[in-house]
């Protein structure tokens, strides 16, 4: 009995130890971390590379928020079961000086990048005089505007002419006659509501700066200056004082509410003109809009891929790298097939040349190939961008829920300034 | 050899435990002492060099200075005392309501456990269409009554009780499941002679249910407690700890300064500090709702 009792008990302790420890799988593929965003276009193309080259490839897509998390925690583990990572753009120098990410100069040497790359993708992809991450593609914001909700209010439309571009105190005029709470009509949303990417653009006009000071490695001032400040009151006066926007939406929600018709003016990007030309409202497009006082400017650059530092293949990773985004083929299925704005010289070219991008809605690429080439402000350049991003965020967020700028701004710029003594 | 091995009986029950007790060891306590010694660690990244410092208790010292910090532990206390007295109660009167013996109470037991079978971050994204302020349910519902739209997750005085609400609406069914179970377990022979001796609904319930359940309310308190210290899905799907930092627990708190901060030593030492005040709050529930060592000789 006792013998018995003594067998099932060696029994479970090696089933629990097996299953505990379990046996690892070896295996040779690249693994690809992307955003879930990218698994379809990309899909194809990897299946190219992978007849090419005879390197095989895994594509594991995240969501935004848990690409970033995942790629945080594989590399506080220095994990070597990632090959090649999603890189977005202002990321590069955080990733960069962690060691996350490996320089791809040896994987270019044979050739000048700058006439792959137009000059901005480099930049972003940059650190320290050495490339990390190449550019996927670029972006570009502008104006969409339902034409018959500002016919109503008598708005006139917004312009494609420089000259006569919008200025955010026409916007806001506009969006006050639009607005009609008992209908649920807005008179505008941003695209990525409450995000740096979008809303840099405020203080940027405003003279106010990307929020960054020079260096990198303060926010002393920067996050505070008059520039910021006014933005700040602007943005809580849009949510609260003349209550044109809703509150407490986000990205993929105002999209909808404008697709719908509720809404008269959309800040967005270039790649929301698929869902409205789907919707079949009667809208337009227009340049982004700028402060009176100030000049214009928008948001742009867009993600990157890199060599994740602790991979093991680092050879084939470059090679993937290097396949997906110097192909002139690939940045020309991004442009024609998801509407996305190219950072290869030959896609760019394929923009400003091809006619149809001079018609509306095939323009929407056009405009905001502009819009980046002319006012493009890239984003702070700090390595703490991780942090710096995300106080930002909520801190716009708190504003538009109906804090008081001022004691915000203090505060995010304090905790920054906080979180930035470890790069110091 | 092997004879004497398989005479010493005391060895076999250890054995059988060795698994579980293995397994607490790798899962709990290695984390927890590794959590702990992380948290003496600062990580700096000055001239693109990684250094790792044992700075001893810095980054306590950095929390203890930090409004947040101490932002963060007003908004857990605050939930911590509302949110467990609240559930328990709900539950309770719940399982109470339940133990009556009526034509449909099969049906009506199973309605009230459907919150069980949906997931926390569906019910929360689902909650979170509902409170929408401009276009959710429950302000279309509150409008029948001429009540004006509420801000609810949007509002910085009512973010924390709209998701006390969520948490409570996933929980109490739940925890009402073990209360059920201690009631049904109670005789009913207690119930009979107190009929007899004239005892009221309330008497029974003061003098015969509370007692008898003591044990299973205390199980479910220190348990409902433990749970509401890690309660954090709300916070990242709805809030993100706003509107400005009304929503912000600690566990959330040390979540964000880890995964979106990268800021281990500070994340850790958080989660060091919670461990110590879940652990503080436990032992005072066992020490004044458990039983006496005279009671237990009964």
């Amino acid at each position: 009995m006792i013998k018995r009792n003594l067998i099932i008990a060696l029994g479970f302790f090696v089933l629990f130890a097996t299953l505990s420890f379990g046996v690892r799988a070896d295996s040779h593929k690249i693994n690809l971390v992307v955003g879930e965003w990218a698994e379809g276009p990309l899909t194809p193309w990897v299946a190219e590379f992978t007849e090419a080259t005879g390197i095989e490839v895994d594509i594991q897509p995240f969501p935004f928020r848990e690409l970033l998390a995942t790629i945080e925690v594989r590399g506080n583990a220095k994990a070597d079961d990632i090959d090649v990572i999603f890189v977005d753009a202002p990321l590069v120098p955080s990733y960069a000086v962690r060691g996350m990410i490996s320089s791809m100069d040896p994987y270019f040497a044979d050739t000048d990048t700058s006439n792959i790359f137009a000059q901005a993708g480099i930049d972003a992809a940059s650190w320290d005089g050495a490339m990390y991450a190449p550019p996927l593609n670029n972006s570009g914001q502008l104006t969409y505007y339902n034409k018959d909700l500002l016919a109503k209010a008598g708005c006139a439309e917004p312009s494609l002419i420089e000259s006569e571009r919008i200025t955010w105190e026409e916007v806001v005029e506009c969006s006050k006659k639009i607005t009609d709470s008992a209908s649920g009509t807005w008179g505008m949303v941003f695209d990525q509501v409450n995000r740096y990417y979008q809303l840099q653009s405020l203080p940027e006009s405003m003279g106010g700066g990307s929020g960054v000071c020079d260096g990198g490695l303060s926010v002393k001032g920067c996050l505070t200056n008059e520039g910021w400040m006014k933005a700040g009151q602007w943005y809580h006066d849009v949510f609260n004082t003349w209550a044109i926007s809703p509150k407490g939406s986000s990205q993929g929600k105002t999209d909808q509410l404008f697709a719908s018709g509720k809404v008269g003016i959309f800040v967005g990007g270039s790649w929301n003109e698929g869902t409205f030309t789907g919707a079949e409202i009667n809208y337009g497009i227009a340049l982004h809009p700028y402060f009176a006082e100030g000049k214009p400017v928008t948001g742009c650059n867009s993600w990157h891929m890199g060599v994740w530092n602790y991979s093991k293949h680092q050879d084939d990773a470059a090679k993937l790298v290097r396949y997906l985004t110097a192909s002139p083929d690939v940045a020309l299925s991004y442009v024609n097939e998801h509407g996305q704005l190219p950072a290869h010289h030959s896609a760019i070219l394929y923009v400003a040349e091809h006619p149809k991008f001079n018609n509306f809605p095939k323009n929407v690429l056009k405009v905001a190939t502009y819009e980046s080439a002319n006012h493009c402000s890239t984003r702070g350049r700090t390595p703490a961008f991780l942090e710096f991003e995300e106080i930002v965020n909520t801190s716009f967020e708190d504003i538009a829920n109906g804090g008081d700028p001022a004691s915000i701004l203090q505060g995010a710029e304090s905790r920054i300034e906080s979180s930035m003594r470890r790069y110091q | 050899m092997s004879t004497i091995f398989f005479r010493r009986q005391w060895i076999v029950p250890y054995l059988f435990l060795a698994p579980a007790l293995l397994g607490t060891i790798v899962f709990k306590l290695y984390p927890i002492f590794l959590g702990f010694w992380e948290s003496l660690i600062y990580t700096s990244f000055g001239g693109g060099i990684e250094k790792r410092t044992f700075v001893w208790f810095e980054n306590y010292q950095y929390l203890f200075d930090d409004p947040l910090f101490w932002q963060s532990v007003k908004i857990t206390s605050i939930l911590t005392v509302i949110i467990n007295p609240l559930q328990i109660s709900i539950s309770l009167g719940l399982a109470l309501l339940l133990m009556r013996r009526t034509r449909y109470i099969r049906i009506i037991r199973s309605l009230y456990l459907l919150p069980i079978g949906i997931a926390l971050p569906i019910a929360t994204i689902i909650w979170g269409l509902m409170l929408d302020p401009y276009q959710g349910l429950i302000n279309g519902f509150l409008g029948i009554f001429s009540i004006p739209p509420q801000p609810f997750l949007v509002s910085e005085n009512q973010a924390l009780w709209s998701i006390m609400a969520i948490a409570t609406w996933k929980g109490v069914a739940f925890w009402m499941l073990f209360l059920l179970a201690g009631l049904e377990d109670i005789p009913t022979q207690f119930y009979e002679a107190a009929q007899i001796d004239g005892a009221n609904p309330f008497q029974k319930f003061r003098y015969i249910t509370l007692p008898l359940l003591r044990r299973t309310i205390l199980f479910v308190f220190v348990a409902d407690t433990a749970a509401n210290f890690v309660l954090m899905v709300p916070m990242i799907i709805l809030t993100k700890g706003g509107p400005m930092q009304s929503t912000n627990v600690l566990v959330f708190e040390a979540y964000r300064s880890g995964f979106y901060y990268q800021d281990w030593g500070r994340s850790l030492s958080i989660i060091t500090i919670l461990t110590v005040i879940t652990l503080i709050v436990i032992g005072l529930q066992l020490l004044f709702l458990g039983e006496s060592r005279s009671e237990r000789k009964i």
